[in-house]
């Protein structure tokens, strides 16, 4: 089973990914802030990270920090609200697979997550 | 020259005058008297000399009748001698002072007065009367009873041989003076004619000093008191600030010399001070210049926190909406999908896709103008660009009554940027001229190449035939949330993002207005190199 994790504080950002990603037969959960994201991890592994960078408590790129240190083989692609390419570079930089912007398609989001797989294999 | 001497002290000819004045009156004075006391002297001596001939004439005309000891016609004689004017008395007394013969027949007989000038000689100092009584006249002058001025003379009747040896031995031989003739005469004609000479004297001493007191003033006048008041009223003028007042004086003397230097003085002074009003005004303009300096600054910093602050407003507002927008678009697909491709449902689901996709680029363009994101590096092919946003509102209800001209370049106009956002730019023109005409009348679009500081750029002019601007709401057109359409309709926001854009693609806009005619928005974008 393909394993994806949304980390995003918007619930409608959270149930779209779902509504998009269980009908094509990931499994997928759903943490809504860095922190609970990262305490699902430390419970069980997941392939893709679905991850917004812009969250109250703990940034995302904070949280990609962290991911990348402790499970640097989990796939990050990182899901921005206000997409520069600073920020996008930056991230690519600290070791994200690919970034998406809000709002997405649902055939964007499922072709960027299809991505890692296809890579994968 | 009237009133110099109503204060002298104020006047330096009035004091000169009086000086110079004084001085003549001195002289003359010392003059006059020095004059009327040679003139006495030398009238006494004339008098003297012919008092001397009268009594040695007296002396001979007596001789005769005195040797012959004719009593009577001595006598005769005497009173002859007496009867001319001015001879007062002769009269002949002896030794003794006993008067023997005189004019005056009532006092023969009577001794003449001892202490009358002609006895005081001998009779006061009797040691010297040999010697006096030797030498031939004495005289002496005295004012008589009537204040005039007479001359007594005497002589001695010296002993002569004659005069001893005659027959009538009256007189032993060493007798040395016989006796003495004494003639009274006055000099009151004398004293008249003194006297008028005097007066002439003075007469002409009062019109010498007139006379040289009035030339004197005069010239001090002229020389002096003319050109210092001259001098004074320029000091006046210039006192007063007036410096155009230069003192006209032609003379070569101190007082020319001091009037060229007063010139000279407010020449230069002139000149201080027009360079001072020169440095003022230019100070001023300075002033003015750096003022306007600040304001233009002061509004550019304005105009750019306005626009920082709606960059922050704006990427707040994108984040928000981009998370609603995701699930509109997600939750749109997941329904299309439950409908059969191609049915009028499945059609009305993709206007939602369409729409929410559309907000989204709105809210993408508004980001880029705002936090100035690097849009996508492209190419604007202008006129392309203007035809198909022209035919995109064409069909829209709010044109239905615009008529659009477009007068396009024949060579294609391609500029650095992003298509969209030069849509963008049109859109806003098109709308903006749609209701500033009230959704009728002309737009005109005319694009061509112009050059602005040797670069080559776009130029886009849209012009409508609305109502025109108000020449005070010009410079705040660009701002942001300024609008002139009622509250409901107009955010303030569409030129302030036209300009925004505008600016991130490195081009400019401007804008020209006439009311009731319409405006003419000037939006130029640089060419990129393949056009040229």
């Amino acid at each position: 089973m393909r394993k994806v994790l949304v980390i995003d504080d918007e619930a409608i950002v959270r149930i779209s990914s779902k509504r998009t990603l269980v009908p094509e037969g990931y499994e997928v959960k759903l943490a809504d802030s860095g922190r609970e994201g990262i305490e699902i991890l430390e419970k069980e592994l997941f392939d893709v990270i679905l991850l917004d960078l812009k969250m109250p408590d703990m940034g995302g790129i904070d949280v990609l920090k962290v991911i990348m240190e402790r499970w640097p083989e989990t796939k990050v692609i990182i899901v921005t609200g206000f997409s520069t390419v600073d920020t996008a570079v930056e991230a690519l930089r600290l070791g994200a697979f690919n970034h998406i912007e809000k709002p997405f398609t649902p055939d964007s989001l499922l072709a960027a997550v299809q991505e890692v797989f296809d890579k994968k294999d | 020259m009237k009133n110099i001497f109503s204060d002298p002290n104020k006047s330096i000819a009035a004091k000169l005058i009086i000086a110079t004045g004084l001085l003549i009156v001195i002289l003359s004075f010392i003059f006059w008297y020095a004059v009327s006391k040679k003139q006495k002297e030398d009238v006494m001596s004339i008098a003297l000399k012919y008092g001397n001939s009268f009594i040695d004439f007296s002396k001979d005309s007596t001789r005769e009748s005195l040797l012959t000891v004719d009593r009577e016609e001595t006598q005769q004689q005497i009173e002859n001698l007496s009867t001319p004017e001015g001879v007062q008395s002769v009269k002949i007394f002896d030794h003794g002072g006993k008067i023997s013969f005189t004019s005056n027949t009532n006092s023969i007989g009577t001794s003449v007065d001892k202490a009358s000038i002609s006895c005081r000689g001998c009779h006061e100092e009797p040691e010297k009367s040999g010697a006096l009584l030797r030498s031939p006249q004495k005289w002496s002058v005295y004012k008589d009873e009537k204040d005039r001025t007479a001359l007594k003379i005497i002589s001695p009747i010296l002993n002569e041989t004659s005069c001893h040896t005659a027959s009538c031995h009256a007189h032993p031989e060493e007798q040395e003076v016989l006796g003495i003739v004494e003639a009274e005469l006055s000099l009151a004609l004398l004293d008249e004619a003194l006297f008028k000479q005097r007066l002439a004297l003075i007469a002409y001493v009062i019109v010498f000093v007139f006379a040289v007191s009035l030339f004197l003033g005069i010239i001090n006048y002229n020389i002096v008191t003319k050109p210092v008041n001259k001098l004074a009223r320029g000091m006046e003028h210039v006192a007063g600030g007036d410096l155009d007042h230069p003192v006209h004086i032609k003379s070569i003397d101190e007082i020319g010399v001091l009037a060229n230097t007063f010139n000279s003085m407010i020449k230069d002074l002139k000149a201080a001070s027009e360079q001072m009003e020169r440095w003022t005004q230019t100070l001023e303009e300075e002033v003015a210049k750096k003022t306007e300096e600040i304001q233009r600054t002061q509004t550019g910093l304005i105009q750019t926190e306005k626009l920082a602050s709606l960059g922050r407003m704006a990427a707040g507002v994108a984040h928000e909406i981009n998370n609603p927008l995701t699930g509109v678009v997600t939750f749109a697909h997941l329904m299309k999908k439950r409908f059969t491709p191609g049915s009028d449902d499945a059609e009305d689901i993709d206007v939602i896709i369409e729409q929410a996709e559309r907000c989204a680029k709105i809210i993408k363009n508004l980001l880029t103008f705002a936090r100035a994101t690097p849009s996508e590096r492209g190419q604007i092919v202008v006129n392309n660009v203007i035809s198909k946003t022209m035919s995109l509102v064409k069909n829209q209800e709010k044109f239905h009554n615009v008529k659009f001209d477009l007068n396009l370049a024949e060579v294609p106009l391609v500029a650095h940027g992003d298509g969209t956002q030069f849509q963008q730019i049109c859109l806003n023109m098109f709308l903006n001229a749609a209701d500033a005409m009230n959704l009728r009348g002309n737009i005109t679009v005319t694009s061509h190449e112009v050059e602005e500081d040797g670069k080559p750029f776009a130029e886009v002019i849209f012009t409508d035939t609305g109502s025109g601007i108000k020449e005070e709401d010009l410079p705040k057109l660009f701002e942001p949330f300024f609008t002139t359409k009622p509250v409901d309709k107009g955010t303030g926001l569409g030129l302030s993002i036209t300009h925004g854009i505008v600016k991130h693609l490195g081009g400019n806009i401007r804008v020209e207005s006439t009311i009731g005619k319409g405006t003419s928005f000037f939006v130029r974008l640089p060419l990129s190199e393949q056009t040229t």
